[in-house]
């Protein structure tokens, strides 16, 4: 199947995905109908930028006034000492923005997606082992709908219920504005109380495939031959599970973490802009009102690099997993 | 002499089981049922808005922020239109995406998937380079930066989201075709000098059909959901307010949460999105598994 393409084959298409990546960027906002570039520096468009500071700015990033190939290559280079241009609304690099804002999406989304890994993996390899009970038929059933609601929807519930009417959890942002804590605890307990919302929100919506795919894996496992030898040599049913069944199963866990980066990242987003956690979700809300094209152009290619980056890893890992990928 | 009579009911049951039963257990599932009354639920609703609503949805026919009563069953928004109206009217541009959006995809997965699950070769290995790309470039950011430069018109999002969907659904369109090519029949029709247009359409697109119905349903919930996302980042077309649209001018009001007005404003909106991307899930399940018990019969 996919693997025989071998790992070579799939480390260049992922430096061609990341060449058209960066080509489709500079591209879009040149070639899509409207001029949308050129309404920037238009004054009878609505887009028009009245700072004279930040409209000489765009138009040396964007280059308008030299051919489109020069544009180009002034494009790669800018990119590559990380010129990412500046932000129309904040008047700031948009690199310096990203690198503000990153952590916070990498906190909620890397959070999210262990603790749904961490419970898909163990109710996806129980439910498989009791495959076929009422527990096993809810829960199937019960992640199907989850994961179908769409994550604002779940977080707003969430808002409402632990947010607003209870009143336990705070409603927005990633701290609390100006604080000064007297002891670490307290910094800790207010980012983790800012987080939980929307940690809790994000879980919800990646958890019903994982354990969706862990079951099947497993079951697919559990069918195999060495499965019946385990148990006829009589090891305990929890090493059986754990050792032999789930280990095999977890190759294809690993490959779906990956494709599931890209929907984790593009969930978080969402949800940030639901909870006004300050990370990059945020940061392109507030850039889409403003039309902010720069800003926008740089959380692209920040999310599609960081979704490449784990998909080249996805694919590293199971190489170093399982020795028998490693001849071809 | 007694002991036969309930012994031959027992015996036909078996045989004659009710139309409904069948319905259930052979031919769609629970699921599919499920899902498709859903569907056709809110295709009524979207056919018939203009008799079923109380009000214009774009007429200010009452005070902002209106409680609901007898005249306003939902209340009205901020600017005083009926909002059960506009979720109403909201179903048609949530459908007409989901139609528009699952056309386009279907279309452009059968040409390139059938294109180079048919010829091979260098061709097969060209499309599928593209597709391996394409899936690696991650869709709703792709997609906002589109909206944003080029204008969250329905049209150009409907066009914007095929031309974004296409990859997935073409491998598997073009690994069926992949499998066709090599049967008899179309071996046979080869022989006989038939063309690759006329292979395609005669024999080719008949076979593909339980696909191209469930691509077209998993598409459909895709655009729904995405819609919904792009609208809640106020990426929608005011001209054709969506559910989504609606939810986003709602949590635009300061301090909606602390009130308990999204009862009649948020959560109605959010209960159509998420019942309309579940029926299409349910209907795409009963499809998907009709399509596997299908291989397995054969």
């Amino acid at each position: 199947m996919r693997q025989q393409s071998g790992y070579k084959n799939r480390f260049s298409s992922y430096l061609l995905s990341l060449w058209v990546i960066l080509t489709v960027n500079f591209l879009l906002p040149r070639l899509l109908p409207g001029d949308p570039l050129a309404a920037l520096l238009d004054t009878d468009s609505g887009s028009y930028v009245f700072d004279p500071a930040v409209r000489t700015s765009l138009e040396a990033y964007y280059g308008l006034d030299v051919p489109l190939g020069q544009q180009y290559l002034r494009y790669l280079g800018g990119l590559l000492t990380g010129d990412l241009g500046q932000s129309i609304r904040l008047k700031q690099p948009v690199l310096d923005l990203l690198i503000k804002h990153l952590p916070w999406t990498l906190l909620l989304t890397l959070t999210s997606l262990s603790i749904a890994s961490l419970i898909g993996l163990w109710g996806g390899s129980e439910a498989a082992w009791r495959r076929k009970s009422t527990l096993d038929k809810a829960l199937v059933a019960l992640s199907v709908v989850v994961s179908n609601i769409p994550a604002f929807f779940t977080g707003m519930i969430l808002l409402i219920i632990f947010g607003a009417t209870l009143d336990w959890l705070p409603l927005s942002g990633g701290r609390t504005a100006f604080a000064r804590y007297d002891s670490p605890m307290a910094a800790l307990w207010d980012y983790a109380s800012h987080l939980l919302l929307p940690a809790l929100t994000l879980t919800l919506a990646l958890l019903g495939s994982k354990f969706l795919l862990v079951r099947s894996s497993m079951i697919g496992v559990l069918n195999e031959d060495y499965m019946l030898v385990v148990r006829a040599k009589g090891l305990p049913p929890n090493r059986a599970k754990r050792h032999h069944a789930l280990r095999n199963a977890i190759l294809p866990f690993i490959h779906h973490l990956a494709a599931h980066t890209g929907f984790a990242l593009t969930g978080a987003l969402i949800i940030e802009t639901l909870f006004a956690y300050p990370g990059i979700g945020r940061l392109i809300f507030d850039s889409v009102v403003a039309r902010d094209y720069p800003v926008i152009q740089g959380v692209f290619l920040v999310v599609a690099l960081l979704v490449l980056s784990a998909n080249l890893l996805a694919d590293w890992l199971t190489v170093r997993l399982d020795p028998r990928l490693r001849e071809i | 002499m007694q002991n036969w009579l309930p012994r031959a009911a027992e015996l036909s049951a078996p045989d004659k089981p009710s139309a409904l039963r069948r319905i259930l257990h052979t031919t769609l599932g629970l699921e599919g049922v499920v899902g498709l009354l859903l569907l056709l639920f809110f295709v009524v609703i979207a056919l018939f808005a203009p008799m079923i609503a109380p009000h214009d949805p774009n007429d200010f026919t009452g005070r902002p922020l209106e409680r609901p009563g007898v005249v306003h069953p939902l209340g009205t928004n901020d600017v005083g239109q009926d909002i059960l109206s506009e979720l109403i009217y909201g179903t048609r541009v949530s459908l007409l995406i989901a139609v528009g959006v699952a056309i386009g995809t279907v279309t452009l997965a059968v040409l390139i998937g059938g294109t180079a699950g048919y010829a091979g070769g260098w061709i097969d290995n060209l499309l599928m380079r593209l597709v391996d790309v394409m899936l690696a470039v991650p869709r709703l950011p792709l997609l906002i930066l589109i909206t944003v430069l080029a204008g969250a018109g329905l049209a150009q999002m409907t066009l914007t989201m095929a031309l974004l969907f296409w990859p997935g659904l073409t491998r598997v369109i073009r690994a069926e075709v992949q499998r066709l090519r090599g049967r008899p029949f179309v071996r046979l029709a080869r022989h006989f000098g038939a063309s690759p247009l006329h292979i395609f359409r005669r024999h080719l697109l008949p076979a593909l059909v339980p696909l191209i119905v469930f691509g077209l349903v998993t598409a459909a919930g895709r655009a729904v959901a995405m819609e919904a996302a792009l609208a809640f980042l106020g990426l929608g077309d005011p001209a054709a307010k969506s559910w989504g649209l609606m939810m986003r001018y709602a949590l635009n009001l300061p301090g909606l949460l602390l009130t308990d007005r999204w009862l009649w404003w948020l959560l109605p909106p959010g209960v159509c999105i998420t019942l309309l991307i579940l029926a299409l899930t349910f209907t795409g399940m009963a499809l998907e598994n009709r399509i596997d018990n299908r291989g397995q019969t054969r």
